[in-house]
């Protein structure tokens, strides 16, 4: 059971990583990019991945903001399991008692 | 890490080279397994099912852009949207591809693409260390591909697997949201985000993004969102690099 349209985006979607994969060999490895473009380059995933989650920071429920406040928090310091578990109790227990 | 100790001790035999990637990869997969699950259980609340979960993770390999695909995933999918993002996310691959050119230059073509296709965070990290360590030692040639593979395929089969476990339990737990599952994909992009952090002034572009994607968020429609903080941030990296 596949659908179609998901199958299309999903092979489009390994094809353009594909591309990323074997780009940076094949275009950049005899060039020197600019500041500029490298800074561009680097930002990128950081950018994504903060816009990607930018509505759980207007959220307009006091117990999502504060666990992801406390998610945060845990996400400057410790490694990905322990923030994960952090951020999923937190949320839970806080939407449970706040609401 | 056990990287030092490994190439003191390296073998010439393929076999052991591959065992030596495995190895040196297996406390990084410790890491990944619950970042899988939590991908499977949240692909088919978004209504993905258990064979194109896999597909996903098999063709794609790249977690990031599939933690994004999945958190902005419809039925039917935004196909543009998903794609572009995707680009976006795995932009990084091009810097590390250029970085590991150097020590790839012995290696045949043939052998080369179907190894580039396993190119993850993990394994050019480890691929990458290993080929520095070996060059200072006067190893030649310093990149070792057997290592690199074994690494890599040790993640590969971990992220499919596991994955495709998350999608098998997923439907058992019901809406992950009441037990705040959902608050694990600011966990695990907030420490994806640490581990790229090189300081307040490069992380600028990120503040204009999260203002922006924000802002759409709360006053445009459909999920434009993060394609507006996301150009936003790019443009304003474009802007800031001129300052430094």
């Amino acid at each position: 059971m596949i659908d179609p349209a998901t199958l299309l985006t999903i092979v489009l979607m390994a094809g353009i990583t594909y591309l990323t994969r074997i780009g940076g060999y094949v275009v950049l490895r005899n060039r020197v990019l600019s500041a500029r473009a490298t800074a561009v380059m680097e930002a990128a995933p950081g950018c994504v991945l903060i816009s990607v989650i930018a509505p759980a920071f207007v959220s307009r429920h006091p117990a999502d903001l504060l666990a992801l406040a406390i998610t945060f928090a845990a996400a400057t310091r410790l490694s990905m399991l322990p923030t994960v578990l952090i951020g999923v109790a937190s949320a839970g227990l806080l939407r449970h008692f706040i609401g | 890490m056990s990287i030092s100790q490994a190439v003191e001790t390296t073998g010439d035999g393929s076999r052991s080279e591959f065992r030596r990637g495995v190895a040196s990869c297996a406390p990084v997969l410790f890491g990944t397994i619950p970042y899988a699950l939590v991908l499977g259980a949240q692909a088919t609340q978004k209504g993905l099912s258990v064979v194109e979960l896999p597909v996903m993770t098999g063709l794609n390999f790249a977690g990031g852009s599939e933690f994004a695909a999945i958190q902005l995933w419809t039925s039917p999918p935004h196909i543009v949207l998903v794609v572009a993002i995707t680009f976006l996310v795995n932009s990084r691959h091009l810097l590390m591809g250029a970085a590991l050119a150097p020590f790839l230059r012995h290696l045949p073509r043939r052998k080369m693409f179907p190894a580039l296709f396993f190119l993850c965070d993990e394994s050019w990290a480890l691929g990458l260390a290993d080929a520095r360590q070996r060059a200072a030692a006067g190893v030649t040639p310093a990149f070792s591909p057997r290592y690199y593979m074994g690494a890599a395929l040790a993640m590969y089969l971990t992220w499919v697997a596991f994955t495709t476990t998350g999608a098998l339990l997923g439907p058992m737990l019901g809406d992950v949201e009441t037990y705040g599952f959902d608050m694990a994909f600011p966990a695990v992009f907030l420490v994806l985000m640490r581990g790229m952090w090189k300081g307040v002034a490069a992380a600028r572009p990120w503040l204009a993004s999260l203002v922006v994607a924000a802002l759409a968020y709360l006053f445009i429609p459909g999920a434009w969102y993060v394609a507006a903080g996301a150009v936003s941030g790019l443009v304003s990296a474009w802007l800031m690099a001129g300052d430094a």
